[in-house]
């Protein structure tokens, strides 16, 4: 809806961070300590552990995909890792005697695994977080009850004595026999891995998981199809664990029901958590250290498992971020604009009006759109009954494209229960709504915004922990279709929707002026003052591409000089960038001042509707806020 | 199939001490989520201990094969014995892992929980070891009394006696929770902690009560259970904490009656199972069970479904 010829003109995209010289020096420094390490390890013993490192490594990052990105607490991932595991020893060994070439069943573990997880995923997906734990540690149960159980009456697993002996590696006629071999092949793997994640987690799905974790609810409303991502989740997680499982099998040369048991699953967590959930440089060294560890710690081997109980512990209590998580040295210093040279803060409204002179913007656009009497959405005998409670009653409205409604009404009156169905959040237990035509009623929030419907949240939902620019960002999602594929191997499409996404979050922003633009890029959004939250919210939902905004409170508790120039602001996205708006607002004066219809509700119902000065006059409406007069007793 | 109809009320008896068993586990559970919302992991391991407890008290006043006191007594101190250090244990746990994470997200508890589970069950295995412990309670009853006959149905009388004390604890819950005072607060609390701290209610207390009531019924049930199969060791708290979940999620978690009906039920589909598969998938039906329920019905057989607040 924005047009491009109205907003500030940006500078080209960071192109330039790729070809960073410091950059290139650490890869060619981690690129060397892989070539030498594993011919400067003292003896065989530490040789195995230098690349059980690397396998723990790749693991550990597999659950940070789940764990870590998407928040998701998956028990099962160690019959993941499992399943890898004896699918190799399946079709490697003389168990059933098949004989498959390790280039296929590397791919073959791989991916049996995810269709194994997505397969779980789809059973459990619709559970929340505990319960969602619970039946994965059932199904990791089930797994090894199966394990030790199918070696009768047909002999599969092998039960309690596993399976061994397997096919030597070959790799285009380079057979992978020796310990150095194995430690140069499972690294390499690790460093597939760890690039993919550096990958994923800077793209619209990695966008997308953290939106999930840190606001499952906020992130469908803006367009994330939730379901889907943590589906995509547990099969990422579950490829890796496969994967691994393999390459661990023709490593160990053998596999056990006990290697694929609850204390692994514990040791992986711990790896993840020390880390820090979803900080892939921390995983890959939480997984370092607590394989290196123990090594030393060895006459206190009975106390290993306790300890990592009292790990978990301690640091949810203490450092739930794990030990890496915004350490100083690592983050680059910023510099602040909203300090002088003295280093005393500037006031931010000082600061925003500075900026607006400043900015390139020079041209002020001219308002050029009015509301038509075209309905664009429409409400037909919508009823919301929570148990016999009708919060929606039987109420019917319209919306005509770029006009602005307000729904005003005491507390309690459904107003938002009233946007909630809206979005889809709630599917309404009776009526209909219509979108340009077409009917949305009951499609789950994230369709509803794809169809161009956005709305904000009156008690703030931002994604408090993810920066200013990345909360505009994830609202491309829906827009934007790029797939693991493209991601994966950088292909054109996700280049070109990186920076389409990049691009419209900082067109959106700039909106804002210097609010939410400059250094607050990268900001985290909860260090934002409540007014700019606020704001946030309102580009959060622009940065969906909406036709329909839905505006609950986006006044409150701003104060009289900042709601002049938010109700100002709102009147401008009509005005000048033409979109329709629903807006919820108890201050009467914003209210007044901007709205072409207004609809007023109590206890579900539609009690008036027309010009402010017309439902402001309403007896009803006095009532409803006021209470009814006493009558005179006769 | 005849043959089944004869071993029915056989398999009921062992059904209902079975369910009794999971339904003290399961209150824990439930209480525990009831006033928290959190799944307490931990709770498998609160059992395991009161089970070696219960053993303690057994193998200290057991002499030549014959205990010191009489019976009743040596079995009611063992209860009693299990149930205070359950209790200590849960309260424990509340106050290092979990109170701390109060406010924090939903992961960081479960996390944490998870990592009290990991360190009780270790720190059994380490001054337990791994051996498996018998309870002789050859030395509590008599021959004569091993075996009761009613009819066609034969049990024996540690079942009869599992059964009396497990819906007994289970009676005089409910009693406290309906008629005294604190149960009273401790159903505020749980409907609704900050309104119940504004009626003055000091919900850290409750919060403690909850969690020493529902560690000590698992305590109980630990101790319980080793009377009736005669062994424990450090790994059973983790089954019997997936089997006192299931039962809890089955009637309805957050709800203590329904807790009490799920692990009832649970015991005898368990029991009936038997009769039909191989007893190795015994397990096996119990997780069919609780994915079924939470799939078709998460709010469970008495709980109520509630909409997400937005």
């Amino acid at each position: 809806m924005i047009d491009r010829n109205h907003t500030a003109v940006l500078n080209p995209s960071n192109a330039a961070a790729s070809s960073d010289p410091k950059r290139l020096v650490i890869y060619a420094l981690i690129a060397a300590i892989l070539i030498i390490a594993p011919h400067i390890m003292p003896n065989s013993y530490w040789l195995r552990i230098y690349t059980m490192t690397g396998l723990w490594a790749m693991l550990a990052l597999g659950l940070n995909v789940v764990a870590g990105f998407a928040g998701l607490l998956d028990l099962a991932y160690v019959a993941f890792f499992g399943i890898g595991g004896y699918t190799f020893a399946l079709l490697s060994s003389s168990q059933l005697n098949i004989h498959l070439p390790f280039m296929l069943v590397l791919p073959l573990a791989a991916f049996f695994t995810m269709f194994v997880g997505i397969a779980l995923g789809l059973t459990s997906m619709r559970l929340k977080g505990d319960y969602l734990a619970i039946v994965t540690l059932a199904f990791a149960q089930i797994f090894k009850l199966l394990l030790l159980n199918l070696d009768a009456p047909v002999n599969i697993t092998g039960g309690v004595n596993g399976i061994y002996s397997f096919d030597p590696i070959n790799l285009f006629g380079i057979r992978i026999l020796s310990p150095v071999a194995y430690a140069y092949l499972i690294w390499f793997f690790t460093i597939v891995v760890t690039i993919g994640s550096f990958r994923i987690k800077r793209s619209r799905f990695g966008r997308g998981w953290e939106a999930i974790r840190e606001d499952e609810l906020a992130a469908e409303a803006i367009g994330v199809n939730t379901t889907w991502m943590k589906l995509m989740a547990f099969a990422g997680g579950a490829f890796i664990a496969g994967a691994a499982g393999a390459l661990f099998a023709s490593f160990q040369d053998s596999v056990f029901p006990n290697n694929f048991d609850f204390p692994q699953l514990v040791i992986v967590y711990c790896m993840v958590i020390l880390g820090g959930l979803g900080n892939i440089t921390g995983v890959i060294l939480g997984a370092v250290f607590l394989s290196i560890l123990p090594e030393f710690l060895r006459e206190y081997g009975a106390y290993r498992m306790m300890s990592y109980g009292l790990i978990l512990i301690a640091l949810m209590a203490l450092r739930p971020q794990g030990i890496m998580g915004e350490i100083g040295f690592l983050v680059k210093k910023k510099v602040r604009p909203d300090k002088d040279h003295s280093d005393r803060l500037k006031a931010s409204t000082e600061l925003y009006y500075d900026q607006k002179g400043k900015m390139p913007e020079t041209i002020e656009p001219k308002p050029q759109y009015s509301k038509s009497n075209q309905a664009i959405l429409e409400l037909k005998h919508i009823t919301m009954d929570f148990g016999g409670i009708k919060a929606v009653d039987d109420l019917s409205l319209f919306l005509n494209a770029r006009e602005i409604l307000s729904i005003i009404g005491p507390n309690g009156a459904g107003k938002t229960t009233l946007f909630n169905l809206i979005s889809g959040i709630y599917p309404p237990s009776r009526g209909s709504i219509y979108f340009e035509g077409g009917e949305i009623t009951g499609l789950k929030p994230h369709r509803v915004v794809r169809a161009g419907i956005a709305r904000t949240f009156q008690n703030l939902r931002l994604f408090d922990k993810m920066s200013v620019l990345d909360n505009a960002r994830v609202g491309q999602f829906g827009r934007t279709s790029a797939g693991p594929l493209s991601i994966l191997f950088h292909l054109p499409l996700h280049k070109k929707e990186e920076r389409q996404t990049d691009q419209k979050a900082k067109e959106i922003l700039h909106l804002f002026g210097a609010r939410l633009t400059g250094y607050r890029f990268g900001q985290q959004a909860m260090s934002l003052s409540y007014a700019n939250r606020r704001r946030m919210e309102i580009a959060r939902a622009l940065s969906t591409e909406p036709k329909v905004l839905l505006l609950d409170e986006p006044s409150a508790g701003m104060n009289p000089q900042e709601t002049i120039e938010i109700t100002a602001f709102i009147k401008t996205l009509r005005d000048v960038f033409g979109y329709t708006i629903l807006l919820i607002e108890h201050k009467l004066k914003v209210v007044q001042t901007i709205s072409d219809r207004v609809i007023a509700l109590d206890y579900g119902v539609k009690i008036a509707e027309g010009t402010y000065e017309a439902v402001a006059c309403s007896e009803q409406v006095i009532e409803a806020y006021l209470g009814r007069k006493r009558q005179p007793i006769a | 199939m005849d043959i089944y109809l004869q071993q029915l009320p056989q398999q009921l008896i062992n059904g209902l001490t079975l369910g009794g068993v999971y339904a003290l586990i399961a209150i824990g559970y439930s209480m525990v989520y009831g006033i928290l919302g959190m799944l307490n992991f931990a709770h498998g391991e609160v059992y395991m201990i009161g089970g070696f407890a219960g053993w303690w008290v057994l193998h200290l006043l057991t002499r030549n094969n014959e205990v010191l006191f009489s019976a009743a007594l040596v079995i009611s101190l063992m209860i009693i014995a299990a149930m205070a250090i359950s209790a200590l244990v849960g309260v424990i746990a509340e106050r290092l892992a979990y109170r701390p994470l109060r406010n924090a997200p939903r992961m960081n508890l479960l996390l944490s929980a998870l990592g009290v589970s990991i360190f009780l069950q270790n720190l059994v295995l380490t001054y337990q070891g791994a051996k498996v412990r018998f309870f002789h309670i050859s030395a509590l009853i008599p021959d004569s009394l091993r075996i009761i006959q009613i009819g066609p149905i034969v049990f024996s009388f540690m079942r009869g006696l599992v059964i009396a004390i497990t819906f007994l604890l289970m009676g005089l819950l409910t009693l406290m929770i309906k008629r005294t005072k604190v149960g009273k607060a401790m159903r505020a609390t749980a409907q609704d902690l900050e309104a119940a701290s504004f009626m003055g209610i000091d919900v850290n207390r409750m919060i403690v009560l909850v969690f020493l009531i529902g560690s000590a019924l698992g305590g109980a049930a630990g101790t319980l259970v080793g009377l009736l199969f005669t062994q424990v060791d450090y790994y059973v708290g983790f089954q019997a904490g997936l089997k006192g979940f299931t039962a809890a999620v089955l009637g309805g978690i957050g709800n203590i009656y329904g807790a009490m009906l799920g692990g009832i039920l649970l015991g005898l589909a368990e029991a009936l199972a038997v009769t039909f598969l191989p007893s190795a998938y015994k397990d096996v039906v119990a997780f069919v069970i609780l994915i079924v329920v939470l799939i078709v019905r998460p709010w469970g057989l008495v709980g109520e479904k509630t909409p997400e607040k937005v």
